[in-house]
């Protein structure tokens, strides 16, 4: 069978199935953590692939597909949603380091420091991405769970490397008190008592 | 410092509580990122710190285990595709 050229309609269509298709899982995990509504996540795929469709001649063939999709995704969702965001200043990004080590301080003291091993904590964490503001909540899904570089997530939302970087801590910050009230509400107590004392 | 519950810590160890995610996400360069993980190899404390922050990252990245687009909204998108003249 002879290969079709990008250019007939068949080839193109060919190629869009071949690499953007198979990303539909990919970018409705991140359509969901924009909009945090599973019907709300459908139309922003559905918006995302047609517009990914129609402007499938800027896409440079073998280059981030994934990239290129969760950028028309991020877009796709800004259309209906406000723009001005929280800054998080640089001795923001201070306070937030060491507010983690806080919390580690006191997983310690109170004997939760197997915490983030624990095998039930998942739907633990789920809710608490979810329940993160914006933009940290976009920031922290690029990177931490759909393993995107920080420059790939700048491109995709559009802001420099440093406000990937304080976004993200902002926002592991955030998960982190709360998987440490979790665990306090839930009494679950880790395999180590309150006299193991080594913070760093 | 008011009210944390972190003690004073050596400068060696501050380094590893405030970068330790630049650390993990391999942001720093050569020299420093070689400089803390000698530190934290010899350090049980920020060893410890360090496992911490990576069992966290480890289980936030499990949510990309979550179920992905349902069947029914990917033969929606086909179908919208198909109206714009996609053909597979
Ligand atoms: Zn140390």
């Amino acid at each position: 069978m002879p290969a079709s050229s990008p250019d007939e309609p068949s080839g193109r269509d060919a190629a869009f199935a071949r690499e953007a298709l198979p990303w539909m899982d990919d970018v409705y995990r991140f359509a969901l953590s924009l909009t945090r509504d599973p019907s709300d996540a459908d139309d922003v795929v559905q918006e995302t692939y047609l517009r990914a469709y129609r402007s499938w001649h800027t896409y440079t063939p073998g280059s981030d597909c994934r990239r290129w999709l969760f950028t028309i995704c991020r877009n796709a969702f800004l259309r209906s949603v406000e723009r001005d965001r929280p800054t998080v200043g640089l001795e923001d990004v201070e306070r937030d380091v060491i507010g983690a080590g806080e919390v580690y301080a006191a997983a310690l003291e109170e004997g939760y420091t197997d915490l983030y091993a624990r095998a039930d904590i998942g739907p633990a964490i789920e809710r608490a991405v979810r329940e993160l503001p914006e933009p940290f909540r976009a920031t922290l899904v690029l990177v931490d769970v759909e393993d995107q570089s920080y420059e790939s997530a700048a491109e995709i939302l559009g802001v420099p490397i440093g406000t990937i970087r304080s976004r993200l801590f902002r926002g592991r910050r955030l998960v982190q008190e709360r998987l440490l009230a979790h665990a306090r509400d839930l009494g679950v107590v880790g395999d180590r008592g309150p006299e193991a004392r080594e913070t760093p | 410092m008011s009210g944390s519950k972190i003690p004073p810590l050596p400068p060696e160890c501050l380094e590893v509580l405030k970068h330790v995610w630049d650390y993990l996400d391999d942001q720093l360069t050569d020299e420093t990122t070689e400089r803390l993980r000698a530190h934290i190899a010899e350090c049980q404390g920020c060893f410890q710190y360090k496992s911490f922050q990576e069992n966290f990252l480890e289980a936030v990245s499990t949510l990309r285990l979550r179920p992905g687009a349902s069947p029914e909204l990917r033969e929606k998108v086909l179908g919208t595709l198909r109206t714009e003249g996609f053909a597979r």
